[in-house]
């Protein structure tokens, strides 16, 4: 199963300069557990922070988060996969990366998020379908 | 299995089980032009989808009358009628939806969105259609209504997303914004009956036993 047909194609962004309370507002408002980081530099130079970033950085730190930008705690580069990549591809890179979210892209434009959950989604879908190259 | 001794008995069990899956089938085809029309932005191909929906009716109104005529035993019969009326269902809404296609226009900033649940339409139907199979064949069906609750899960985030995105839409008539609307909420309906129906599957199955 490609990626493309288990990603999320909404994506929400955040400036790198924005303060971590601006990301925080923003999750909750969205009801999403992770941000792009858009940097101001064009091309794929984009990062990625999550509630478990925030949580661990800056909260669980005693620290405020609005004297903390996003780009101090985002993870940078993002990491990106072609939209016509195998779900078993982006399980892998998951694991070596240590990571949970990775950017899915068409050229160098971003037309994706695929999450751990998304992978579980495709994984169970391939078992209904009798699919068992996972 | 019950149901493949049920069907050993006659042909007329055979015949009823081979118009359902026709029936199914017709409907992938339905939802696979719908979405090969919206992609293509083809409007004769759109059309086509509302022809495939009257044939969908007749091959319901084959099946009732095989059942009715006296296929499967008389307690099977209700619920075997009722899969086929929601499958029904679906033709319907996708033909009005492809109607609101054809009278309106769909904003360039959805329609790539719209596409997304066009497809997730097709594999949804894909997916009754496997369910569907493994009932005749007596099998689990949970793996695969959890697959639909999956793909069910997956457009209504896309249509939550799509309701915010429209209300930034300028609509200049009360006729445009209702087009819109009905078409929006008869692609994202879709998936609600296809989920319903593989309930109905389930029920079928557990009954069968």
């Amino acid at each position: 199963m490609k990626v493309q047909e288990v990603m999320t194609t909404k994506i929400e962004f955040v400036d790198a300069d924005r303060t971590v309370y601006d990301a925080v507002e923003k999750m909750v408002d969205r009801r999403i557990r992770s941000l792009m980081v858009r940097f101001p530099v064009k091309g794929l130079n984009h990062g990625i922070i999550t509630a478990r970033d925030i949580v661990f950085k800056v909260l669980a730190k005693g620290l405020d988060p609005k004297d903390i930008k996003v780009s101090e705690i985002a993870s940078k580069p993002a990491i990106c996969v072609d939209k016509n990549a195998n779900i078993n591809e982006v399980a892998s890179l998951m694991e070596n990366k240590k990571v949970a979210r990775i950017l899915v892209c068409d050229g160098e434009e971003i037309i994706g998020v695929i999450a751990l959950l998304d992978l579980m989604a495709g994984t169970l879908i391939m078992r209904a379908r009798g699919e068992h190259d996972f | 299995m019950i149901f493949e001794k049920i069907l050993s008995l006659s042909k007329k069990e055979q015949k009823v089980t081979a118009n359902m899956r026709e029936h199914i089938k017709l409907l992938c085809n339905a939802c696979d032009l719908f979405r090969t029309a919206m992609e293509k932005d083809n409007r004769d191909l759109m059309r086509d989808v509302i022809d495939l929906e009257r044939e969908g009716d007749s091959i319901r109104r084959d099946i009732i009358s095989l059942i009715y005529e006296g296929a499967f035993l008389p307690y099977l019969r209700p619920d075997l009628c009722r899969f086929v009326e929601i499958v029904d269902n679906v033709f319907d809404v996708l033909g009005d939806t492809a109607n609101s296609y054809l009278d309106g226009k769909i904003p360039e900033q959805i329609k790539s969105e719209c596409i997304r649940i066009a497809y997730f339409n097709l594999k949804i139907c894909e997916m009754l259609l496997i369910t569907f199979e493994a009932m005749l064949k007596g099998e689990d069906l949970r793996e695969k209504t959890l697959a639909i609750r999956i793909y069910e899960k997956k457009i209504d985030d896309i249509k939550f997303s799509l309701i915010k995105d429209i209300r930034k839409i300028p609509i200049s008539n009360f006729w445009e914004g209702k087009i819109l609307s009905e078409f929006i909420s008869g692609l994202a309906t879709i998936s609600d009956i296809i989920e319903s129906a593989s309930d109905h599957l389930q029920i079928i199955n557990v009954i069968m036993k």
